[in-house]
């Protein structure tokens, strides 16, 4: 991991963006997950209890 | 200055654009750029020594008024329609694409990381988040990228619709959506704001300040214990800071500074954020529909209310629903997008904040 931030920092910007970018959605997207998964368990141990 | 000073004003007062900013910040321009004004040197936080410095000095350096008002839109807001559907939570994702689309851009016009991803955050439709992230980043560039962020969210209804009918058929702007009522339980509401922070600092660190108050003012309204806080949040604190903020801002827009051609290329830019931010929340709607069974198709414009702009997004998505076939009701759909938006634009915001120093040493 080191290594790969190393070798970004020596990259153009160009490509620190392309790679904030991947990093930077799948950050979103893996977060928002968390947070679909907590609700999503919430609503049915919300039904179970009736 | 004056001219631009008295076109923010106009633009406030004529055509009711965000005015609660736009006009603060259209007098803040005037006032910085006085000649022989209080106290000398303009900077880029307006006079030395002058109250603009102090304001810019205390509020924006300290990053102290974003933060104040993300408790005021916490206590705003009402995750109750995200908690009904929470699958509506990954358009608040997607819809964060143009962010990212725009820095790519800002890079290959000259731009260096960090002033590239402080434009490219207007994109999160959602003004403190972009004046949070720029303070940080790029300080020089707060005023073409404030002015940028909440003139492009007053303008949503225009922005967005061309957008959505560019990217799909009528056919699946007429899709109807069910909604089945049901009240999500109070643990759930109390809980969710906790959680949430919690994993946000576990992801993001340094996204604690934007969720942690977002979510503070949350646990407010939510409590059920705290109503008087909660209003007071809502209200005197929204307004009383969002006064401040709009004319500090304004103090950063400095003649110098102001009028060159990157504040136009800024202005641009930010209009390419919101386009790409419909479009990434229209795809992925259309993306998502390709799995889904023909009953439960989901209708492509409600992923363009995954931009922060809450409740406008929503509203603009309803009636160009309610325009392509009357009695057509999105608008609880559009809401749990719309409020996911916000989310999203948060964490993303906080992803870009964590990522970028890592890698612009």
């Amino acid at each position: 991991m080191d290594e790969l931030i190393t070798g970004l920092q020596a990259a153009p910007v160009l490509t620190q963006a392309l790679a904030v970018t991947f990093g930077g959605l799948i950050g979103v997207f893996s977060t928002l997950g968390v947070f679909f998964l907590i609700i999503w368990i919430s609503g049915k141990l919300a039904k179970k209890d009736g | 200055m004056y001219l631009v000073g008295g076109a923010l004003i106009w633009l406030a007062i004529k055509k009711e654009y965000e005015p609660m900013l736009l006009l603060p910040i259209g007098f803040g321009a005037i006032l910085v750029n006085l000649p022989l004004s209080i106290a000398g040197v303009p900077t880029v936080a307006g006079y030395e020594n002058g109250f603009l410095k102090v304001l810019f000095d205390m509020g924006i350096k300290t990053e102290l008024f974003p933060l104040l008002i993300f408790v005021a839109v916490g206590a705003m807001i009402d995750f109750g329609p995200l908690f009904r559907n929470p699958f509506m939570i990954f358009f608040g994702a997607a819809a964060q694409f143009g962010i990212f689309a725009t820095m790519i851009v800002a890079t290959l016009l000259g731009f260096s990381l960090k002033e590239a991803a402080s434009i490219g955050i207007i994109g999160a439709a959602d003004g403190p988040t972009s004046i949070f992230v720029s303070s940080i980043f790029a300080p020089h560039l707060l005023g073409p990228i404030s002015v940028a962020a909440y003139s492009y969210m007053s303008l949503v209804p225009l922005i967005q619709p061309p957008v959505i009918r560019a990217l799909t058929t009528r056919k699946e702007r007429r899709i109807h959506m069910a909604y089945h009522e049901s009240k999500a339980p109070k643990w759930l509401k109390v809980l969710f704001p906790i959680a949430t922070t919690m994993i946000a600092g576990i992801v993001a660190p340094i996204s604690v300040p934007l969720v942690g108050s977002l979510m503070f003012g949350n646990l407010i309204r939510e409590s059920g214990v705290l109503e008087r806080l909660s209003r007071t949040a809502q209200n005197e604190l929204a307004y009383l800071v969002t006064l401040l903020l709009g004319i500090t801002i304004g103090s950063s827009m400095v003649a110098s500074d102001f009028l060159s051609l990157q504040t136009l290329m800024i202005l641009a830019m930010g209009l390419v954020a919101f386009i790409f931010d419909t479009a990434g929340g229209v795809l992925f709607a259309k993306l998502v529909n390709l799995f889904l069974p023909a009953s439960r198709k989901v209708n492509p414009m409600i992923g363009a209310c995954g931009i922060s702009a809450f409740p406008m997004s929503g509203r603009v998505i309803q009636k160009m629903a309610n325009d392509e076939e009357k009695g057509n009701i999105i608008l609880m759909h559009a809401i749990g997008s719309n409020v996911s938006g916000q989310l999203g634009s948060v964490i993303a915001g906080g992803m870009v904040l964590a990522l970028v120093p890592l890698l612009s040493k």
